[in-house]
C-alpha cells in the first residue's frame, strides 16, 4: 500500500482508429479522467498499441516521473502483456499498470454516444481508483522440461514428433489405437496431387518407429495431468496386447483364430480375427489381440474354466485341442460335465436372443470324445520338485482339486478318507445315473497319475488328529493340511417318530445304495425336501420299485434343485406335492406306518429371501408311507475336533473356530484358520454347496498354501473368484461390433438326447446320452464370442517366436514432460442422422470413408468399386454437405468434402465405367492446386448439379432386374427437379470433434469452442495455442482441414514446443494467491477446495501452503477462506473495491 | 375420458366413411367423441392467404367452441388438424394478432384462452390408449391385408403433433403391424398426393399420384391406408386416369386407417363405411370375427 508514496498516474484514452472513437467522446473521457485524484496526465491517442502511443507512455514515465500508468482501449487478452512490456521498457514495473476495456465491452455493443461516453468514463474511473492501490510484481521462473508429449498419433501428430525428435529433445507419442496413422492410413489417394496416402504416410511412421528419442506408447490413453507449463506430471494408461515385440508378423495365429469380428478400420466392410494386426503396413507391427471384458461364461466359473474358448474350437472341429482347454483349468472334467451345476450358462449371453449354450453338456460331449478317441491321457509334469508334504482330508471335489494344483507345483500329497472310496459326496451322494462311478474313477486316476497318494478308510479324529498331522510322528511330517472334510451330517426334522424304523437320511441312503451297502428301500417312500439331495433320492427309490412322493414346504418356483432334475424326476413317475410338511412320524410297532402333515401357504420373506412357510390351522391329515427320507440339507460333521482334537489344550493355542452351521471359519482369501499350516475349504466352509464351486475353493487353498511354503506373503492371488454381481458391459448386445440381440437371428438349442422315462427307471444307466460331434457343432455356433477373443490360446500354440503373453497386463506409467499437443483428430457425422439418405436402410449407401475402404488395395474389395451384389456400378451419385452446413447438425462448413468428392469422382472414373453425379452446394477448391484439379476432374466427364441432395429412394423401375437408386434433388441453375438414377450413392459427411473430446478437454484443462472443437488462443493470431500455457493443438482436432493444413499446424506446434525448450525457463504470471501464515488456522477447507491440488498443509507448521507454480490464480480459497488468511495477489479486496468505487461515477 | 369432435367439411361429405369409421372405433373403444356445435370451416382455404386475421378469427371460433366443452379435440382430416394447430400456436405466439382476433370473437360472446389441444385421432389412439392395449381389445385379425401406410405430407410436419421421424414415420405401419396387417416398404409414404391441386393443375396432381400408386404397387400392397380424406379422393378415384408416367396399371382400395382399427376392433364393414369404397375391398380380406377371449 503506497500512503506514503505519492502516485502519479498516466491515463491514455485509446481512439482505436474509429472503433472506439465513434462510439465514446474520446476526448470527453480524456477531460474527466484529468480530474482524478492522482492523474498526472491524460492523453488521447489514434492507435495506443502502435509505436507511437507506446512512445507516448514511455515519455511521459521518463519526464514526468509517473509510477502508475492507465490505458482504455481493446481487451486485456489483446494487449496487456503489449502494455506492461512498454511499462518494464521505460523503467516502471509492468503490473503497476491496469488496463481497461472500453472496445469491446463498450464502444462495439452501444449505439448511444451519450450512454457509451458515460460507461467509459466509469470504467477508466474505476482502473484509475485501482491502479493507485497496485504492488510491484515479479513474474517466476520456472524451468523447462525438455520432453513433450503428443496425443494422437494421426499425421498431425506424427509430423509434431518428428520435428521436436530432429532437434535432439525426447519426445512421448501416446496413441489409442493399436497402430499409428489415424484417419489418414484408410485413405487411398489424397487430393490434388493423387500421392497414395500409404505411400507418404508409411516413411513417416516407420521413421517414428525407428528414432531412438520418440518413445511411441500405443493402446494408451492419458488419464491425468498435473502439473504446470514446463513441468508436467502425465498418467499414462496403457493397454494390454497380449503379444510381444518378438511378433514378425507372420500371420500364423490369424489362420488359426476361430473368432471373427467386423473391421473398425476398414469401416465395418469386411471382417477380421480377434489376433489381427490393424492394417499391413501398421506401425508397430507388432499383432494384437483385442479382449474385450472376460466372457461371462468364464467370469462365473469358480474355477475359471475357457468356456468361449473351447466351445469356439469345437465350431472348427478342434475337439482334441478343445478337450485340452478344458483340461488346462479343470482336474475333475468328466465329473463336472456331468454334474456342474453350470453357472456359466445362467450368465451365457445367448439367453438374451433365445437360451443359453449347453456349455455342460459340450464339455460333456469333447470328454466323452476323448475317452473314446484318445484315450488314456497324461497330466501336464510337475512344475518343481519341493520336498514339502501337504496332508488332504477328505477326496472330495474341493480336497481332489487342491490335491491336483499342489501336484503339479510339485509338492508331495497325502490324501485322507474316510470312505472306502474316494471321491466324497460324488461316490456317496451321487447317484450313477448321473454320475457312473466309472467316471469318477477316470477322474480320480488322472490326479493319482500326479503321485497323490490317496489313502482310504482313514479317518480323521478317530485314526488320527489334527496335532499328528503337523507332527514329526512316522508317516506325517506334514507342512500344511487342507480340511475339506465336507458337509455330511444330515438336518433332522425335530418331529416325534423320527427315530422310528424306516427314516433315514437322504444322503444316508444315497450312500448305502451307492456304496452297495443293502439298502432296503420301502414300497411307498416319502422325501421331504425340495435340494438335489431330495430329487438323488426319490429318483434312486424309483429306481429301488417305490411309488415315491416328494413333500415340499414351499412351492416349485422356491424349490433349490436344479430345474432339469425336477423335469427328470416329474418324468420318471415321482410325485410332487407343494406347501405340505410332516409335523409327525406316525409308526406301528416300531416301524413307519405314515406321516401326519399340515398345509402352508407362503407368507413375507425369512432370512433366506424366500417367502416363509406358515402352517394352515386345522389342516393336518395323514398320509400312509412305510419309508420316509428327509433331505432338509446337511452341515459339517465337527465331532472330530471335540475339545480341540488335540490331547492337550493349552491355553493360548490357536484353535479353529467355527460357526453357528459347524462350519469353519477361515479368512476369506487365503483359505486360511487361525492354526498356521491348517487351510480348509469346500462344503466344509461353505455348507453344503455344489461341486464347482469346492473346486473353486480347493483351488484358491492351493494357491495360499503354496505361497505359505514359499514364504510368500498371502496377498495378490491369482486364483478366481466369481465376482458375486458380473456386471454387464453392453446392456444391449454382447460386444461393440455384435448385432443387439434383438437382431440375432433365434436358434433352438440343441439338448441332449435323453433315455426314455417309462424304461430308465429300471436301471441305473446314465440318463443323458450326449452329444453327437454334428450336434455339438451346431450348438457352439450359437455362441456370440462376448470377449471378442476367447481365450482358446491357439495363436499362443503356432505362434514361433513366441511372442503371444495371454497373461499381460495393463500398466500404467507417470511420465514426466514440459509441454503437451493435442493431436487427437476427428470422426465422422453418423449419416444415419439424415435418414433421408437411406444410409443403413438401403444398399449401396456408403459414407465417405468407407467408399476410401473400398477404393483402397488393402480394403475389402481389393480396390474395387462394387455394389452388394458383386457388380460395379453403372453410375455413382456423390452427395456434398451431409451434416455440415447444416442448421440441424452442423453448421460449419467441413473443408475437405468438395475436395475429396472430385478425388472421389475421379478415382471412379479411372477404375470403371461409371458416370459420376456430384449434388454440390457450393464448390469449395480454395487451396494450392484445387481449383486446377477441380477443372481437369470436369474435363473428365463428372456431372455437377448444384442442389443439395434432397432425398435418396429406391427406383421403382429396375433396370435389367436390377434395382438401384435414385437421387431426387432440384436444379437450382436450372431451375429443375430432378431424378437422377444410380447404382451407388456417395455420402460426404461432415467431420466432427470426437465423441469423447469432452474428456480430453477436461483431462487437460482447455476449452471446446461451440462446434465442439478445442478452442484456439485466438482463430488468427494463435490457432495452435490454448489458453492453457504449455498445452498446444494440431490437425482436426482444433477444426477440420486438410492434410496440408494439418502438416502445417503440426510444424508450428512444434515450434512453439521447441522454441520455449530451447529458451529453457518460462515466465509464470505472479498472481497468486497467498496465505497469510499468522492468520491461517489450518482448518484446511481451502486444500479440497482448490481445483489444481495447489495447496498443501504443512504439518509441522499447522498452517496451509500455496505452491504458486501450481496455483492458478482462480481465487475459489480467497473467497472460502473463513479467516480472510488468503488474499490473491493484485486482487486483493481493497484493490477490488477501490475499482468498485470508481465505478460508480 | 370424453373427447370433443371437429369432422371438418369433407368429413360431413366425401369422407362420410372416416367420420362413421372414427365415431365407431372410439364407440368401441368406449369412450365420447362429442361433436362440436355449430362448428364453421377450419380455414384451410385460400382465404387464409387473402385475408389472414379474418381467416383466423373464423379458425379461431372453432377452437373457443371446443375449449367451452374442455376436452382434447380430436380433428381427423390433415388439413384441419394442420390449420387449426396453426391458429392456435399463432394465437399464442402473436399477443397484437391474438387480441384483434379475441375482439372479433367476444361479439359472439367468446373469450378463448387456447388452452384445449388440437389432436389427431391417429395420435390420440397410440399415446392414450396404446398399441398393445388395442391389440388386446382386437377381434379380428387384419392379416389379409398387405398395407401401404401413407401418411401424407401434413401430420408429421411443419407440427410435429403426431411426434414421429418426419422422414421415415413408422406409427401407423406399427399400429396395422399390431392387428396383424402386413406392411410394405413404402418410400412415397410422406409425398405430397397433390391435394387441391387436382382441381386447378390436374396433369401434375395426376402425376404425383400416380407416383404414389406405383410405389405401392411395385411395394407388393393390396391395399393403401391413409389419414387424410383428400389424400384418400386423390388416391381412389383417379386410378384409371393417371398420366404416362405411370407404367402401371393399378386397382387398389384406399382406406382410413379408422376404418381398419375399426374392423380390427369387431366392428362391421357397415360400421365402418366400407359401402362408400370406390375401389372396394375384397371380402376375402376381412376375417370373421373371433369370438371368445383373447390374450
Amino acid at each position: 500500500m503506497t500512503d506514503a508514496e505519492d502516485v502519479r498516474i498516466g491515463v491514455y484514452i485509446c481512439h482505436c482508429g474509429i472503433n472506439i472513437a465513434s462510439a465514446v467522446d474520446v476526448g470527453t473521457v480524456r477531460a474527466l479522467a484529468e480530474t482524478l485524484e492522482g492523474v498526472t496526465v491524460a492523453r488521447d491517442y489514434r492507435f495506443m498499441c502502435s509505436e507511437g502511443g507506446q512512445e507516448l507512455i514511455r515519455k511521459d514515465i521518463r519526464e514526468l516521473g509517473l509510477n502508475r500508468v492507465v490505458v482504455a482501449a481493446c481487451s486485456p487478452l489483446m494487449h496487456e502483456i503489449t502494455f506492461r512490456n512498454t511499462c518494464e521498457q521505460a523503467g516502471l514495473n509492468g503490473y503497476l499498470f491496469q488496463m481497461s476495456n472500453i472496445r469491446e465491452q463498450c464502444a462495439w455493443v452501444h449505439d448511444n454516444m451519450d450512454e457509451a461516453t458515460l460507461k467509459a468514463w466509469g470504467l477508466v474511473s474505476a482502473a484509475v481508483h485501482r491502479v493507485a492501490l497496485h504492488e510491484p510484481l515479479e513474474p517466476m521462473k520456472a524451468d523447462v522440461h525438455p520432453a513433450t508429449l503428443i496425443v494422437g498419433a494421426g499425421i498431425a501428430g506424427i509430423q509434431a514428433a518428428l520435428e521436436i525428435s530432429e532437434s535432439g529433445h525426447p519426445v512421448y507419442l501416446v496413441e489409442r489405437e493399436s497402430a499409428i496413422g489415424g484417419q489418414m492410413a484408410k485413405f487411398d489417394k489424397t487430393f490434388p496431387t493423387l500421392d497414395c496416402a500409404a505411400c507418404i504416410l508409411t516413411p513417416k511412421m516407420v521413421s517414428v518407429g525407428r528414432r531412438e528419442n520418440i518413445h511411441l506408447m500405443t493402446m494408451s490413453e492419458v488419464e491425468s495431468v498435473m502439473g504446470y507449463v514446463g513441468n508436467f506430471k502425465v498418467r499414462v494408461h496403457t493397454k494390454a496386447r497380449y503379444v510381444t515385440e518378438e511378433c514378425t508378423s507372420c500371420g500364423e495365429c490369424v489362420k488359426v483364430c476361430p473368432v471373427k469380428v467386423p473391421s473398425l478400420f476398414d469401416e465395418l466392410l469386411s471382417e477380421r480375427t480377434a489376433i489381427h494386426k490393424m492394417f499391413p503396413q501398421a506401425v508397430p507391427g507388432d499383432f494384437v489381440i483385442e479382449k474385450r471384458e472376460r466372457p461371462p461364461c468364464k467370469q462365473a466359473c469358480p474355477i475359471h474354466q475357457d468356456a468361449a474358448g473351447y466351445i469356439a474350437l469345437i465350431r472348427e472341429g478342434q475337439f482334441a485341442r478343445a478337450a485340452r482347454l478344458v483340461r488346462r483349468e479343470n482336474p475333475l472334467p468328466f465329473i463336472c460335465g456331468r454334474v456342474c451345476y453350470h453357472p456359466c450358462e445362467s450368465q451365457c449371453n445367448r439367453g438374451s436372443v433365445d437360451e443359453p449354450l449347453a456349455i455342460q453338456q459340450l464339455k460333456r460331449f469333447l470328454m466323452d470324445w476323448e475317452r473314446e478317441n484318445i484315450g488314456e491321457v497324461d497330466p501336464p509334469p510337475p512344475e518343481h520338485d519341493y520336498p514339502e508334504k501337504v496332508a488332504i482330508i477328505g477326496s472330495g471335489p474341493a480336497g481332489l482339486t487342491a490335491a491336483f494344483d499342489l501336484a503339479v507345483k510339485g509338492y508331495k500329497v497325502t490324501v485322507f478318507e474316510r470312505h472306502d472310496v474316494p471321491g466324497g459326496m460324488l461316490s456317496v451322494g451321487l447317484p450313477s445315473y448321473r454320475c457312473p462311478p466309472e467316471i469318477v474313477k477316470r477322474d480320480i486316476d488322472y490326479i493319482r497319475k500326479l503321485g497323490v497318494t490317496i489313502l482310504t478308510r482313514r479317518q480323521l479324529g478317530r485314526h488320527f488328529f489334527l496335532e499328528d498331522l503337523l507332527s514329526e510322528k512316522p508317516d506325517m511330517g506334514f507342512k500344511a493340511v487342507f480340511l475339506a472334510t465336507g458337509a455330511h451330517k444330515a438336518f433332522t426334522l425335530n418331529v416325534p417318530g423320527e427315530d422310528l424304523d424306516g427314516v433315514i437320511s437322504g444322503i444316508d441312503y444315497l450312500r448305502n445304495v451307492n456304496l452297495g451297502f443293502g439298502q432296503i428301500t420301502g414300497r411307498r417312500v416319502a422325501v421331504i425336501g425340495g435340494g438335489n439331495t431330495a430329487i438323488d433320492a426319490a429318483r434312486t427309490a424309483r429306481r429301488e420299485g417305490a411309488a415315491v412322493t416328494i413333500l415340499y414346504r414351499r412351492t416349485r418356483d422356491e424349490m433349490p434343485a436344479e430345474d432339469e432334475e425336477i423335469e427328470d424326476a416329474i418324468a420318471e413317475g415321482v410325485r410332487f406335492r407343494y406347501l405340505i410338511a410332516p409335523v409327525a412320524v406316525l409308526g406301528d410297532g416300531g416301524r413307519v406306518r405314515g406321516l401326519r402333515c399340515v398345509l402352508m401357504e407362503l407368507g413375507e420373506p425369512d432370512a433366506s429371501g424366500r417367502p416363509r412357510p406358515i402352517p394352515i390351522r386345522d389342516s393336518e391329515h395323514e398320509l400312509e408311507f412305510d419309508q420316509v427320507i428327509p433331505a432338509i440339507s446337511q452341515q459339517p460333521d465337527r465331532s472330530w475336533y471335540r475339545d480341540g482334537g488335540q490331547t492337550s489344550n493349552r491355553k493360548g493355542q490357536p484353535r479353529l473356530l467355527f460357526s453357528r452351521w459347524d462350519t469353519i471359519e477361515v479368512h476369506a482369501e487365503s483359505m486360511q484358520t487361525d492354526i498356521p499350516g491348517v487351510f480348509a475349504g469346500g462344503d466344509v466352509v461353505l455348507g453344503p454347496s455344489t461341486v464347482v464351486e469346492s473346486m473353486g475353493q480347493g483351488r484358491r487353498a492351493a494357491e495360499a498354501i503354496d505361497k505359505y511354503l514359499r514364504g510368500l506373503p498371502m496377498q495378490d492371488f491369482k486364483t478366481h473368484m466369481p465376482p458375486p454381481n458380473p456386471r454387464k458391459t453392453f446392456e444391449s448386445r454382447p460386444h461393440p461390433y455384435a448385432p443387439r440381440y434383438e437382431d440375432i437371428p433365434r436358434e433352438p438349442r440343441v439338448n441332449t438326447p435323453q433315455l426314455d422315462p417309462a424304461t430308465r427307471i429300471g436301471s441305473y444307466k446314465e440318463v443323458n446320452l450326449g452329444f453327437s460331434a454334428e450336434q455339438a457343432v451346431q450348438e457352439a455356433q450359437r455362441c456370440l464370442n462376448c470377449g471378442v477373443c476367447v481365450e482358446c490360446y491357439e495363436c499362443e500354440r503356432v505362434c514361433e517366436p513366441g511372442a503371444v503373453k495371454h497373461d499381460m497386463v495393463d500398466k500404467v506409467t507417470e511420465i514426466d514432460v514440459g509441454q503437451i499437443i493435442i493431436a487427437t483428430g476427428y470422426q465422422t457425422f453418423d449419416p444415419r442422422k439424415m435418414p433421408q439418405y437411406g444410409y443403413g436402410r438401403y444398399d449401396n449407401v456408403l459414407s465417405s470413408l468407407e467408399l476410401e475402404r473400398m477404393l483402397n488395395t488393402t480394403g475389402p474389395t481389393g480396390g474395387k468399386v462394387l455394389c452388394k451384389n458383386g457388380k460395379e456400378p453403372r453410375a455413382i451419385g456423390i452427395i456434398h454437405c451431409v451434416g455440415s452446413r447444416d442448421e440441424n447438425h452442423h453448421r460449419y462448413c467441413s473443408r475437405v468434402c468438395c475436395m475429396y468428392a472430385l478425388k472421389f469422382a475421379h478415382l471412379v472414373a479411372e477404375r470403371t465405367d461409371a458416370e459420376v453425379y456430384q449434388f454440390y452446394v457450393d464448390m469449395r477448391a480454395f487451396g494450392k492446386g484445387y481449383e486446377e484439379f477441380y477443372a481437369r476432374v470436369l474435363s473428365e466427364g463428372t456431372t455437377v448439379i448444384r442442389g443439395k441432395g434432397a432425398e435418396v429412394i429406391p427406383s421403382r423401375n429396375p433396370t435389367n432386374g436390377d434395382r438401384h437408386l435414385v437421387v431426387r434433388c432440384e436444379d437450382t441453375l436450372i431451375g429443375k427437379f430432378r431424378e437422377i438414377p444410380v447404382d451407388m450413392v456417395i455420402l460426404c459427411t461432415a467431420l466432427e470433434a470426437r465423441s469423447d473430446a469432452g474428456n480430453v478437454a477436461s483431462t487437460f484443462h482447455i476449452s471446446r469452442s461451440p462446434d465442439g472443437f478445442f478452442l484456439e488462443r485466438h482463430p488468427k493470431l494463435d490457432p495452435m495455442g490454448t489458453t492453457s500455457e504449455g498445452i498446444y493443438l494440431a490437425g482436426t482436432c482444433q477444426g477440420p482441414k486438410d492434410i496440408p493444413d494439418a502438416v502445417a499446424q503440426a510444424q508450428g506446434a512444434a515450434a512453439r514446443a521447441l522454441a520455449l525448450i530451447s529458451k529453457g525457463h518460462v515466465l509464470i504470471d505472479p498472481v497468486r494467491a497467498q496465505i497469510d501464515p499468522d492468520r491461517c488456522s489450518g482448518c484446511r477447507i481451502c486444500n479440497t477446495l482448490c481445483a489444481f491440488d495447489a495447496i498443501s498443509y504443512n504439518i509441522e507448521k499447522k498452517i496451509s501452503e500455496v505452491n504458486e507454480t501450481l496455483c492458478k490464480g482462480c481465487g475459489t480459497c480467497v473467497a472460502a477462506c473463513p479467516a480472510s488468511a488468503i488474499t490473491g495477489r493484485h486482487f486483493s479486496d481493497a484493490q477490488i473495491l477501490a475499482e468498485l468505487e470508481g465505478l460508480l461515477v | 375420458m370424453p373427447y370433443s369432435y371437429y369432422p371438418g367439411c369433407s368429413l360431413h361429405s366425401t369422407g362420410t366413411a372416416y367420420d362413421k369409421s372414427v365415431r365407431a372405433v372410439f364407440h368401441a373403444l368406449g369412450e365420447d367423441l362429442i361433436e362440436l356445435e355449430d362448428w364453421n370451416c377450419c380455414g384451410a382455404t385460400i382465404y387464409m392467404s387473402n385475408q389472414e386475421t379474418v381467416a383466423l378469427a373464423i379458425s379461431a371460433r372453432n377452437l373457443a367452441l371446443a375449449e367451452k366443452l374442455g376436452h382434447d379435440l380430436v380433428v381427423p382430416c390433415s388439413a384441419c388438424f394442420t390449420v387449426l394447430n396453426k391458429t392456435r400456436r399463432f394465437m399464442e405466439e402473436m399477443p397484437t394478432l391474438r387480441a384483434q382476433v379475441n375482439e372479433a370473437l367476444s361479439v359472439a360472446n367468446l373469450h378463448p384462452e387456447y388452452s384445449v389441444r388440437v389432436r389427431h385421432p391417429l395420435e390420440v389412439l397410440i399415446n392414450d390408449f396404446g398399441v398393445e392395449r388395442l391389440a388386446q381389445a382386437a377381434r379380428r385379425t387384419l392379416e389379409g391385408f398387405k398395407l401401404a401406410c401413407y401418411y401424407g405430407c401434413q401430420i408429421l410436419r411443419p407440427e410435429r403433433a403426431v411426434g414421429d421421424d418426419p422422414e421415415v414415420p413408422m406409427v401407423l405401419d406399427r399400429l396395422m403391424e399390431a392387428f396383424g396387417a402386413h406392411t410394405v416398404d413404402f418410400p412415397a409414404k410422406t409425398r405430397c398426393c397433390g391435394g387441391m391441386l387436382i382441381t386447378t393443375f390436374r396433369k401434375v396432381a395426376l402425376d404425383l399420384i400416380g407416383e404414389i400408386l406405383e410405389w405401392a404397387v411395385r411395394g407388393g400392397a393390396n391395399a393403401i391406408v391413409t389419414v387424410c380424406p383428400l389424400c384418400q379422393i386423390n388416391l381412389e378415384l383417379y386410378q384409371d386416369r393417371l398420366g404416362p408416367r405411370t407404367a402401371e396399371k393399378v386397382r387398389l382400395p384406399v382406406l382410413f386407417f379408422t376404418q381398419l382399427v375399426g374392423l380390427a376392433l369387431g366392428c362391421s364393414p357397415e360400421e365402418v363405411g366400407l359401402e362408400h369404397q370406390v375401389v372396394r375391398v375384397p371380402p376375402e380380406y376381412v376375417t370373421p370375427v373371433e369370438v371368445g377371449n383373447h390374450d
